[in-house]
């Protein structure tokens, strides 16, 4: 269950929705920042030790792809999950990070897919 | 023609020639006659003489002489006016000469002295000069004889020749006569050919006109009755003339039975959405006096059916611009209605798909969080977190309902007009559009009055403001701003011809690409997009429609200077008669 205090970068617009999805994390023992859009994710990404991100895809200015692109040119190890409202992203965006899912699929199917990351 | 005037002048001319000529010879047998009665005065007037002289001879009593004196100047006279009328003549002179000189012979030799032997009382008894006596006179006599049958000749010959001028004449003036008939007959023959030539082919051609006038009377009625669309006729004062095939159809009326039957009981109009009856395309055409435009309308038919039209009627004038005629077209545009239904529809459907990415966000985020949160519920929590969760939740949950009651005003249609506040109905299309301004990063501002208050079909109205505000998005460049402005409108004075009624302007301004000037024409007309795949280039025709069956119009402007790029959008909405309903509907 402890993840050991692996720190986890959570970038998504939606406040209510990151909110939630933070204590859930933390709940599960992993070290949580957040950002609420792209560029001061990407902030961060930078400033900060990142293990992982959880990311969302629909954001205003910045999408979920471009910013995983950025963090891939950046730090190309740090495992990225990208979370979507939309069912069906194109394979050139989708290619990018290690997991995609959908939101909705619940809070374990969350966790399982991020502790997958770590297994490697 | 000129022939015979001609030839009528040269016989009258020729008879006048005649007529002088025969004048003349009675002027030479009127002279000859003088001349005979003058040759016959000098015979009587020489007796005289002679039975003076003798009675003197015998007597010598001066008072016998008298005779011989008085003839001396009667016989000079008579002498100078035959040689006057022999010169008329142009006869012998020297006949007068000699008969002048014989009796002068006779005065000098003969007559005088034996006057003056009587009168000196010498012998008078000279046999000798009696007998010489005697043959001057009888000389004298034979010269005068001679005169006078050369005047009888003369007198003949001009006689002769004056009938058979005569005779020539009237021969000249029977075969004259003859000729002109001739002639005159031969030019009226000839006339008369002409005139009849020319009355054939008259007829000839009035026979052709005739046909050819039949002959396209034909094919416009084989036109008419084949045309694709319903004709009737009408005279001016609305009775029924012609109807064509398609317009027995449509109408049920056959055009025997609606001969002369009056218009507004064969063909009768309402309105399409209200069933009110509009006014029929005959009595628009009389009022205004010129055509009308295609006005659409549902037409009766005759067993009570109907059927959607589109209609117009056109007046037939006469050259002084008197009304003859109405002229009423047609066309049962039900199909055509009904495809239009469909692409209506589909129009629907492709605004949906257009709002799933909103959908799917605004549902799909809110319901990820209540999930998450009911995780988190089962897992061990404390009471406070357990009542925060639920409070997060909750909030999460309205906003889903928020969504969910924004996409079904979309859909619910209403059956009837209603009235309608506008700022409820763009503020809940701004909630469906917002994740997609946000994307974009495209800020709205929106200033409606409360009072702006419009009739009409609230998911309509809602269909075309989010397809017009979605344009102004599109065309929109990040971190620009789109203006939506309402204002009221209220009933001008006798009417203004773009807003005629009391009603609401929305203006939707962008500052976007604008729109080319060669695209703007086309703007309305469906399947025409600038989006390649992401249109259906139904968007606006459809808009146009709703804005059109809503009694309002839709205009547009779009400026391309370079300081100022855009476009301008402006939809007028009118109020109506609908009555705001106190109890607030869920728009």
């Amino acid at each position: 269950m402890s993840q050991s205090g692996h720190l986890v970068l959570c970038v998504d617009d939606e406040t209510v929705g990151l909110q939630v999805r933070r204590l859930i994390l933390e709940r599960s023992g992993y070290k949580v920042i957040t950002a609420l859009d792209g560029k001061s994710g990407l902030s961060l990404f930078e400033s900060n030790p990142v293990e992982a991100v959880v990311l969302d895809y629909a954001m205003p200015g910045m999408h979920g792809g471009e910013v995983a692109a950025r963090m891939r040119e950046r730090k190309p190890h740090v495992p990225i999950l990208l979370l979507s409202a939309y069912l069906g992203l194109p394979p050139e965006i989708t290619k990018l990070v290690n997991v995609y899912m959908t939101k909705g699929e619940g809070a374990p199917a969350l966790l399982e897919k991020l502790g997958s990351l770590f297994e490697n | 023609m000129l022939l015979p005037i001609v030839f009528l002048l040269f016989v009258a001319g020729l008879l006048v020639w005649q007529v002088r000529s025969a004048e003349q010879t009675v002027e030479r047998i009127q002279v000859a006659n003088q001349n005979i009665a003058t040759a016959n005065l000098i015979s009587a007037l020489v007796v005289d003489e002679e039975t003076g002289v003798r009675g003197y001879q015998n007597t010598s009593n001066e008072i016998f002489l008298q005779p011989y004196e008085f003839s001396i100047g009667p016989l000079q006279d008579a002498f100078a006016k035959l040689r006057s009328g022999i010169a008329a003549e142009h006869g012998d002179q020297s006949a007068i000469d000699d008969l002048v000189a014989a009796h002068q012979q006779w005065v000098t030799t003969i007559a005088e002295p034996m006057i003056d032997t009587v009168r000196n009382g010498g012998n008078t008894r000279d046999p000798g000069a009696n007998l010489r006596g005697k043959a001057a006179l009888d000389n004298i006599r034979a010269i005068n004889g001679a005169i006078i049958d050369t005047e009888k000749q003369q007198n003949a010959i001009a006689v002769q020749r004056w009938q058979s001028q005569v005779t020539h004449t009237l021969y000249g003036v029977v075969a004259a006569s003859l000729i002109s008939g001739v002639l005159i007959g031969a030019f009226a023959r000839n006339r008369l050919h002409a005139v009849t030539t020319a009355f054939q082919s008259t007829l000839l051609a009035l026979r052709d006109e005739t046909q050819i006038t039949y002959q396209s009377e034909q094919r416009l009625l084989a036109t008419l009755t084949s045309i694709g669309e319903g004709v009737v006729v009408c005279s001016s004062e609305g009775c029924i003339e012609l109807l064509n095939s398609v317009a027995e159809h449509l109408t049920g009326w056959s055009q025997y039975e609606a001969l002369n039957l009056a218009i507004h009981k064969v063909f009768v109009l309402v309105d399409e959405a209200m069933r009110d009856a509009v006014e029929n395309p005959f009595d628009q055409v009389k009022r205004t006096n010129r055509l009308t435009g295609t006005l659409h309308a549902l037409l009766v038919q005759r067993e009570g059916s109907v059927l959607q039209i589109d209609c117009s009627g056109s007046p037939i004038h006469d050259r002084f611009g008197t009304l003859l005629r109405v002229v009423i077209v047609f066309r049962d545009v039900t199909e055509q209605r009904r495809t239009q239904a469909a692409l209506v529809a589909s129009e629907k459907l492709a605004v949906a798909g257009r709002l799933a990415a909103t959908i799917a966000h605004e549902i799909h985020n809110p319901l990820d969080a209540v999930v998450n949160l009911l995780y988190l519920m089962k897992s061990s929590s404390t009471p406070e977190e357990m009542q925060q969760f639920i409070q997060m939740a909750s909030v999460e949950l309205d906003r889903v309902t928020q969504i969910s009651r924004a996409m079904l005003g979309m859909y619910r249609e209403s059956r009837t007009p209603v009235a309608l506040e506008l700022k409820p109905i763009v503020d809940s299309v701004l909630v469906l559009l917002e994740r997609q301004l946000a994307k974009a990063q495209i800020s709205i501002t929106s200033v409606i009055p409360d009072d702006a208050i419009v009739t009409g079909y609230p998911a309509e109205l809602r269909q075309v403001f989010t397809n017009l505000i979605s344009n102004a998005a599109e065309a929109s460049a990040p971190g620009s701003s789109i203006e939506i402005l309402a204002r009221l409108i209220a009933a001008p004075r006798g009417g203004s011809p773009a807003h005629p009624r009391a009603g609401v302007i929305v203006i939707i301004n962008d500052h976007g690409t604008g729109i080319a000037a060669s695209d703007l024409d086309r703007l309305f007309t469906p399947f025409f997009t600038t989006k390649g795949e992401h249109g259906t280039g139904l968007g606006l025709w459809v808009s146009q429609g709703i804005i059109e069956k809503h009694g309002g119009n839709i205009t547009v402007e779009s400026r391309a200077s370079s300081t100022d790029q855009g476009t301008t959008i402006s939809v007028f909405l009118p109020r109506g008669e609908a009555e705001l309903s106190t109890t607030k509907a869920d728009n």
